[in-house]
């Protein structure tokens, strides 16, 4: 998105990188899924 | 291709899990021989007392198999036979079970025994009874207005 003309260049310019919130949501994420995968593994090798 | 550092990082870790996830259930059906329980063998849904081994159900001793004992069990609308039986501590049994009309499920709670009884199939489980106690099996499958009055119970005994 580097083309953007000259006169727009500083009313949007806006940063469009930071993906940290999306990092620390996915991980969220994905300790629930292990955590509750392994709680759920663990519960059904226990019983017979 | 331009791929972000963060965009990696958790692409490796969501494709990692999937193999881990996948890999443990593949070694489970492949190289441990789990199955699902339900819909192996086929049956005559009107025959089911008829069949051995259904003419019989409770529990068998069984000579020359992988397992000591048979527990034939026979569902229909709205009971399960038989309504009550007892096995040794340490079992190893194989829960043999169909029903005569409807689905029905077969959930003993409080331990991996559960199956769905579908008409027309033999669902099967082997499992060793290896706790002492008193385990309820339930009706888990909607079966009709006598559904929640079904149930039967195992007592495992010394």
């Amino acid at each position: 998105m580097s083309s953007l003309p000259e006169k727009k260049r500083n009313i949007q310019k806006e940063d469009h990188s930071s993906l940290k919130g999306t990092l620390t949501s996915v991980f969220i994420l994905g300790g629930f899924i292990l955590i509750t995968w392994l709680s759920v593994y663990f519960l059904f090798n226990s019983r017979f | 291709m331009h791929m972000h550092k963060f965009e990696k990082i958790w692409l490796i870790f969501g494709i990692s899990s999937l193999l881990f996830f996948l890999s443990i259930v593949g070694v489970s059906a492949f190289y441990l021989g789990n199955q699902p329980p339900s819909c192996l063998t086929t049956i005559d849904p009107e025959k089911v007392d008829e069949t051995a081994p259904f003419d019989k159900p409770g529990l068998n001793k069984v000579e020359g198999k992988d397992w000591d004992y048979e527990l034939v069990y026979v569902a229909q609308a709205f009971s399960y036979n038989p309504l009550e039986v007892e096995i040794p501590v340490g079992a190893k049994v194989k829960v043999i079970a169909t029903t005569k009309d409807v689905i029905h499920g077969f959930g003993v709670a409080g331990t991996n025994i559960n199956m769905m009884l579908e008409p027309g199939y033999v669902s099967e489980y082997v499992t060793t009874f290896d706790k002492v106690g008193e385990f309820l099996i339930v009706c888990n499958e909607y079966c009709g207005t006598g559904h929640h009055f079904m149930m039967s119970k195992i007592k495992v005994v010394e």
